[in-house]
């Protein structure tokens, strides 16, 4: 196989192609790494605000634990589809990019953990309307701030404008009240995952 | 003009390819030799022979391991074997502007 006849020109689209193909495979598909994260939180997000309405008064007949249980149950489908594509892609490599990733998918679970376990402490002695803003609102500050994190990580400023995006969205829906968080949250941050997704694919 | 020299151990078709793709990995980072050889889509044997020949020249380390009972290789490129990857990509360049 060892041909040596190819002309420079030659030699060097086959050294553009097969890097090319390699950086494909062994970057993550961003629209995997976004969108399902989109969905989740425009689904989840979009269910509580109907169940909440923007005074209070629901639009929907959806109870609030039908509303959480679509909100958890999609960031778990979520997470589990990224788990699963990260496991699919089949490329097995260690060393820096490995621990970099276990490093970052640790830090999610303890910040989600311990964000948890403070705000259980507060839950109780605030009105019920507002511990599901505690937690939102809270909880996608975690978001926000790791996604501006894993940004400087890994140079990558799509995923710290998100992060800025959504402290910014987060911030702001949380100021104007429950409902107005979930629409906010729903529309723009879930939507920002979405298409931010769909452009990187399209870029590749 | 003088053409610049094309170093003899990357010049040849399957060896830039795997040069290649092992560049694309970042640097501190090996890749498993099954998932190298489906990268490529090349043999089992027909890998082993072109990295030994790079490991020779310095280019490519490999590292031997085991997970578990299974043993596993690791294979990634060297200082040396990006740096000539570099000057390999440099050359071509020349060769190319040298033909228009």
């Amino acid at each position: 196989m060892d041909d040596e006849d190819l002309s420079p020109a030659e030699m060097m689209r086959l050294i553009e192609e097969q890097s090319a193909a390699a950086t494909r495979r062994l970057q993550p598909d961003p629209l995997l790494l976004y969108a399902p994260w989109g969905v989740a939180w425009m689904a989840g997000f979009g269910t509580f605000f109907l169940a909440h309405g923007l005074d209070g008064r629901p639009l929907a007949p959806i109870s609030w634990q039908l509303a959480l249980a679509v909100l958890m149950g999609g960031q778990l489908l979520a997470g589990a589809f990224l788990f699963w594509c990260a496991r699919a892609s089949g490329l097995k490599t260690r060393g820096v990019t490995t621990q970099r990733g276990m490093m970052y998918g640790y830090a999610w679970f303890v910040a989600m953990m311990a964000m948890g376990l403070i705000l259980s402490r507060f839950a109780p002695m605030i009105p019920r309307d507002e511990v599901s803003l505690l937690y939102a609102a809270v909880s996608m500050l975690v978001v926000a701030t790791l996604y501006m994190a894993g940004g400087a990580v890994w140079r990558e400023w799509p995923m710290f404008f998100l992060g800025v995006w959504t402290a910014v969205v987060d911030a702001a829906g949380a100021a104007l009240g429950p409902g107005w968080h979930a629409l906010l949250i729903s529309l723009l941050v879930g939507g920002a995952f979405l298409v931010t997704g769909i452009v990187l694919r399209r870029r590749r | 003009m003088t053409l610049p020299e094309l170093d003899p151990v990357i010049h040849a078709q399957a060896r830039l390819r795997v040069v290649a793709t092992l560049n694309a990995l970042p640097e501190g980072d090996q890749i498993a030799f099954p998932s190298l050889k489906d990268l490529l889509a090349m043999t089992a044997g027909n890998l082993s022979v072109h990295l030994t020949k790079l490991e020779d020249a310095g280019y490519v380390e490999i590292t031997k391991t085991h997970k578990g009972r299974t043993p596993v290789t690791y294979v990634a490129l060297t200082r040396r074997g990006r740096l000539a990857f570099e000057e390999y990509t440099v050359a071509i360049r020349a060769l190319i502007g040298g033909e228009a």
